[in-house]
């Protein structure tokens, strides 16, 4: 899709290597940040974004699912190193 | 007769969450998960966003978990049952038909139902709610004929109503009876920037207006204000707020307001009960008052804190609920406590002349709730200053200064 923002992912131990946003799907229900403050937050357009200084390293790999299973629109994908979708499934 | 460790009736976000997260808890706990529609777990706020709405993204979009979650999972889903009997004492639900449940834990996470709109007339054809899935589907179909619409009330699903009806094309005219939009959770200067947006989109505003009567005959052809104006339109959507008498618990000793009543550990009154989501009205230990909200982030945060408590942790529900909503080229967000309380100082943040403005609500040193025209990207922020009691008094200046980077205060 046309309109997904991807931010890198480095945290040690971590399954997840990248977070992608889909600015088409968000519609700032803002469900994520309620679940991971500290990596996601709402920019001026209503759309999500992930904290800049460090927030793509700042929640633990449970966290983040659960931030983007919260997600009423789906619009928070998750891959490993390898590209693969870890979610949605 | 079936018998379940955790019994959850409703099967929304908060239900879904529960389930899953007392699944988490307790592995090998039978779980059953009772759903009034026949359907998994779907995103509700989409019904009223314009992908969904106007079919720009696949109808299956909407699922956000399927049989197979529930299945892989070990909770059995019951869908399509209607819960209208509760017997706390022998610990058993009773079905619509008869059929019974019993329980050893039981999460009361029903929602609640649309407001009916009592006038003469309103239970003509044309005449549509948006609450659940099938709503979304009959007004879907609606407005591929329909040519002229009204929304009645002033809130967000007749903001966002009024907004997607005009972008499917029709004539669209909001009847509300407040002096200006949303008037019972905004103040003037925000409702005012509500209504100029609507305007720009199209939408034709009747301010303090009732209707009398909708016409037609079976089918909806227009409606009489009180003021003896008449309206054609083949379509009403009726956003008047929520309501439920919730009578089959009522009946059954649990204590009852205008939701179901919850502390902090969102228990009610009989033991091995608790409640959840929209439906909840609980001990909110932030705001030290018992409020209800009605969005799909406290739904969501909801489900997991009584999920835990039913798995034998003791966690208070601890949350700023917030909510944003967006259209007609506008955004809103609230946070934390908005109602408009003799006791608050307001704070008025940027202007409309900048096409940004917030209203902090401040009582004694302390922030308790904000509302946010065109600035949601300082919801995050707001809402942290308010979750940590941060002291704002002597700052309020700078709360005003829409230049003054409220994240230094935290």
């Amino acid at each position: 899709m046309a309109n997904q923002v991807e931010y890198k992912r480095t945290k040690a131990g971590s399954k997840i290597a990248k977070i992608v946003v889909d600015k088409d799907l968000c519609i700032g229900a803002a469900s994520c940040i309620a679940v991971a403050g500290t990596t996601f937050e709402l920019g001026a357009d209503n759309k999500v974004v992930v904290v800049a200084s460090g927030g793509a390293d700042a929640a633990d790999d449970e966290t983040l699912i659960l931030a983007a299973e919260s997600c009423p629109t789906k619009a928070i994908l998750l891959f490993d190193a390898a590209g693969n979708q870890i979610y949605p499934k | 007769m079936e018998t379940f460790k955790y019994l959850i009736v409703g099967g929304g976000v908060a239900g879904a969450t529960a389930a899953e997260t007392i699944r988490e808890h307790d592995p090998a706990g039978t779980i059953g998960l009772v759903n009034e529609e026949p359907y998994t777990l779907y995103s509700r706020v989409m019904l009223s966003k314009p992908g969904f709405f106007l079919e720009k993204i696949p109808f299956d979009s909407i699922w956000l978990k399927n049989q197979e979650w529930y299945q892989k999972n070990n909770i059995t889903f019951l869908g399509g049952k209607k819960a209208v009997g509760l017997d706390t004492k022998e610990k058993t639900l009773t079905f619509e038909g008869g059929d019974k449940v019993g329980y050893g834990k039981l999460l009361l996470a029903t929602g609640v139902c649309a407001r009916t709109w009592e006038v003469e007339g309103a239970e003509k054809q044309g005449v549509y709610y948006l609450h659940a899935l099938d709503d979304a589907k009959k007004i879907i179909a609606a407005i591929k004929t329909a040519k002229k619409a009204i929304t009645i009330g002033s809130g967000f699903i007749s903001f966002e109503m009024s907004d997607l009806l005009r972008m499917a094309g029709l004539e669209v005219t909001a009847v509300y009876l407040e002096d200006y939009y949303w008037q019972q959770t905004l103040d003037e200067v925000s409702g005012k920037m509500v209504e100029a947006a609507l305007e720009r989109m199209g939408v034709k505003l009747m301010r303090k207006s009732a209707v009398a009567k909708v016409l037609g005959t079976g089918k909806v052809e227009g409606v009489v204000l009180k003021n003896g104006l008449s309206i054609p339109c083949d379509m009403i959507v009726c956003g008047i707020g929520a309501y439920c008498a919730f009578d089959w618990l009522k009946n059954a000793g649990i204590a009852v307001n205008r939701g179901i009543l919850a502390n902090e550990y969102l228990e009610t009154n009989v033991p091995d009960v608790w409640a959840a989501g929209d439906a909840a009205e609980f001990k909110d230990i932030i705001a030290e008052e018992v409020v209800q909200e009605g969005n799909w982030v406290n739904a969501h945060e909801q489900g997991r804190i009584a999920a835990l408590n039913m798995t034998g942790t003791k966690e208070p529900f601890k949350f700023v609920s917030f909510y944003t909503t967006q259209g007609s080229g506008i955004t809103i967000a609230f946070a934390g406590d908005v109602r408009p309380l003799p006791d608050r100082t307001i704070i008025h943040r940027g202007s409309p002349q900048a096409n940004s403005y917030v209203r902090l609500l401040v009582v004694g040193y302390e922030l308790v709730g904000a509302t946010l025209i065109n600035r949601t990207q300082e919801l995050t922020t707001i809402t942290n200053l308010i979750k940590n009691n941060v002291d704002v008094s002597g700052k309020l200046d700078k709360l005003a200064d829409p230049n003054f980077d409220l994240k230094t205060l935290l």
